[in-house]
């Protein structure tokens, strides 16, 4: 298309006429020239240049200047600068000058004569040599919002003046700059957000880092971190020392921001590397605290446990300094709490001894040990309600056989799939006693059928399972008090399935299987009658007390676990309950 | 399950043997459940009691309900050692009124 100048050709009303067309028709083209120009570069200075050139050019002024609002809208500063002299940099107060004058009343202006206007500012004339004689400016804003001004300078033609077609194409453009000066100034944020979400995802994985790599399944340590955000407050470690000796540790930094991470990763090392050479937890905590003191970060401390394994013979030495009291899982199914003998680390000056960080030493005999942040006990389960170290100590009895990954795994996915937001970062450390002669004895334990009864489900039939029920607990030394609240339950559970399961019009049997294992007794109750809704078994304490309700929060209370399996053949209900019992002649308890 | 039924001081006294189980519950129900009708102080002896399930503890809890509803009087005596078990499980021994022996628990208003 011809780039036929405004005001170009003045002869005829047709030639007018001609002209106008052809203007309209320069403007689309400008204005989508500009708009093309303006949305590949997102860069801000390149795109006011382009924009101002773009203008200069069209408009047929010597020179312009675009200025952009900065300091809080006190100061004009150019940015761009087309013609004989660049002025980029130069700074006028808002409200000096003629550009001055334009953004803070908002209106813009046609200069015939400069030297006529008391506004004009001739400083910069001055300073550059270059002669103005008319100007065209108008303000920039978006969204009512001041950015700046666009001056053009001396217009090319004989009489060197603008018209007020020259200034409605600039007020044009300039509100399309200004459109795209915001879109670049986005840009830059976008920009410089993403440059900060890139370094805090370095930083994530930094910190990741010092987190030991998942060990092999033999391994008698397992631990997991699962940050509520980014960063996480909490860690644990793990590492091998020769003769079989494997060091851990656990801890929760107060707070929870980048200021707390650091902390966390600071203590982290700490641990590892003080680690290699002093052999004592309680010693090591007392050395970390020093540390942390000499350099205190202001109100933050650091919970923290750590302890050695010994491998060959199950023995750990533990310390603990403020942190929430790990637990030991024995082997017969009780769980003992190790409380803190001293204060977090980062506070005071502490000494290991029994006046201040102790050393205690423990057997596990075949058990396991848990260490955990509050981010566990104080997780929200699916109902809102907290998981607590009653609901921790549910979820690990119930997979007491599974392998430490199986049980900590377990504990996370309650914690993490409840479709709540998290507040608080998840952190748990298993240590078990894994010595491979303990294995062999579990696992040469092979659970025992001491029973299997099929009786009709009838009313008259529960009395001889009972009597079985008894025998059973009978030939596994169950003692007394135990073996009359397993016949309550199973009791509860043979009623349910005589009463709820097969209703009134369906009859069938039931099978009652009783196995034993290394002191827990296994009931598996099988029927045949149509699966049951596990909604209408859950212990619910009833309002209106009804027998039914009343078993099932009867069997609960009574059993350690109580599951629904599979059934064999995909028929009927499967019900398994467990109890670990108190044996008459025996040590274990 | 066998029950006697006595007459005394002026209270019907019921005292269960064996086992109240979903069985016999029903049985037991009936019986605590007559008493009310020329009697409102009744006593139940508990203490031949081997074996007692939800549905025999349902049964107990009606005829307290009964007795409540007509002013009525209900005590639980002599209670066996597994009866006071499902009674405690079951949070229940707090709502009946026990009482050692049946001598007691004629000596009080229920």
């Amino acid at each position: 298309m011809a780039n036929i100048p405004p005001g170009g050709d003045r002869r005829s009303p047709l030639a007018f006429d001609r002209r106008k067309t052809a203007m309209v028709s320069t403007h689309l083209e400008l204005l989508s020239k500009m708009s093309g120009h303006l949305a590949v570069t997102l860069n801000l200075e390149e795109t006011i240049q382009k924009a101002l050139d773009l203008i200069v050019k069209f408009v047929q002024a010597e020179g312009g200047a675009l200025f952009l609002l900065e300091e809080k809208f006190a100061t004009l500063v150019c940015k761009a600068s087309a013609g004989p002299v660049d002025i980029r940099g130069i700074r006028l107060k808002s409200g000096e000058g003629i550009v001055g004058q334009c953004v803070t009343n908002n209106t813009s202006r046609i200069v015939k004569d400069v030297r006529q206007d008391p506004n004009f500012d001739q400083s910069v004339d001055e300073s550059t040599g270059f002669q103005t004689r008319s100007i065209l400016c108008t303000p920039m804003t978006v969204n009512k919002q001041k950015v700046g001004a666009i001056e053009l300078v001396n217009k090319r033609t004989e009489d060197g003046l603008f018209s007020e077609t020259d200034l409605l194409m600039l007020q044009t453009l300039a509100s399309a700059a200004a459109l795209a000066i915001n879109n670049a100034h986005m840009a830059e944020e976008l920009v410089e957000q993403e440059r900060v979400s890139r370094e805090l995802e370095l930083a994530t994985e930094m910190q990741r880092s010092l987190l030991p790599d998942t060990p092999s399944d033999s391994f008698p340590v397992f631990g997991t971190n699962l940050p509520a955000n980014e960063m996480s407050g909490d860690f644990y470690d793990f590492f091998q020392l020769d003769d079989g000796y494997i060091y851990f540790s656990l801890g929760d930094v107060s707070g929870k921001g980048m200021d707390a991470a650091l902390l966390m990763s600071k203590t982290a090392s700490l641990f590892r590397c003080l680690g290699k050479t002093i052999h004592e937890p309680n010693v090591l905590l007392a050395t970390i605290n020093r540390e942390l003191c000499e350099t205190a970060i202001h109100g933050m401390f650091v919970t923290m446990v750590c302890g050695l394994l010994d491998t060959k013979t199950g023995s750990i030495t533990i310390a603990n300094a403020g942190h929430e009291p790990p637990l030991i899982h024995a082997r017969d199914g009780t769980f003992t709490a190790l409380p803190a003998s001293a204060p977090p680390l980062g506070i005071m000056s502490l000494q290991a001894g029994d006046n201040g960080i102790r050393a205690e030493t423990f057997h596990l005999e075949g058990g396991t040990l848990y260490i955990f942040t509050d981010g566990v006990t104080e997780g929200s389960l699916e109902d809102g309600s907290r998981l607590g170290q009653a609901g921790f100590q549910d979820i690990i009895r119930e997979r007491r056989d599974l392998p430490i990954a199986a049980r900590i795994e377990a504990v996370v996915s309650t914690l993490s799939n409840t479709g709540r937001k998290r507040h608080d970062d998840i952190t748990l450390l298993a240590v078990e006693d894994a010595r491979p002669e303990l294995r062999n004895t579990i696992d040469s334990v092979e659970p025992v059928m001491v029973a299997r009864h099929t009786f009709p489900a009838r009313a008259e039939a529960l009395h001889t399972v009972r009597e079985v029920v008894n025998n059973a607990c009978e030939a596994c030394g169950c003692e007394p008090e135990d073996a009359t609240d397993i016949i309550i339950a199973v009791g509860e559970a043979c009623q349910n399935v005589v009463r709820h399961a097969y209703k009134d019009h369906d009859t069938g049997d039931a099978t009652l299987e009783i196995y034993c294992k290394d002191g827990i007794l296994e009931f598996r109750l099988q029927d045949s009658a149509r699966p049951v809704d596990r909604e209408k078994v859950k212990p619910v304490w009833p309002k209106e007390l009804g027998p039914g309700g009343l078993g099932v929060c009867l069997i609960h209370d009574i059993m350690d676990q109580v599951d629904y399996l599979p059934p064999p053949k995909d028929q009927g209900n499967l019900l398994r309950m467990v109890k670990s019992i108190k044996r008459k002649n025996s040590n274990e308890t | 399950m066998k029950h006697e039924i006595l007459k005394r001081n002026g209270a019907t006294i019921v005292a269960f043997k064996g086992e109240i189980d979903l069985e016999s519950s029903p049985a037991a129900r009936k019986i605590l459940l007559r008493c009310f009708d020329n009697n409102s102080k009744v006593v139940v002896d508990l203490s031949g009691v081997t074996y007692i399930d939800s549905s025999g503890v349902a049964s107990l809890v009606e005829a307290l309900q009964a007795a409540k509803k007509n002013a009525g009087q209900f005590s639980l005596a002599a209670v066996s050692e597994p009866t006071r078990r499902v009674l405690e499980l079951a949070r229940l021994d707090k709502v009946f009124t026990l009482y050692d022996s049946v001598d007691k628990a004629l000596d009080n208003p229920a």
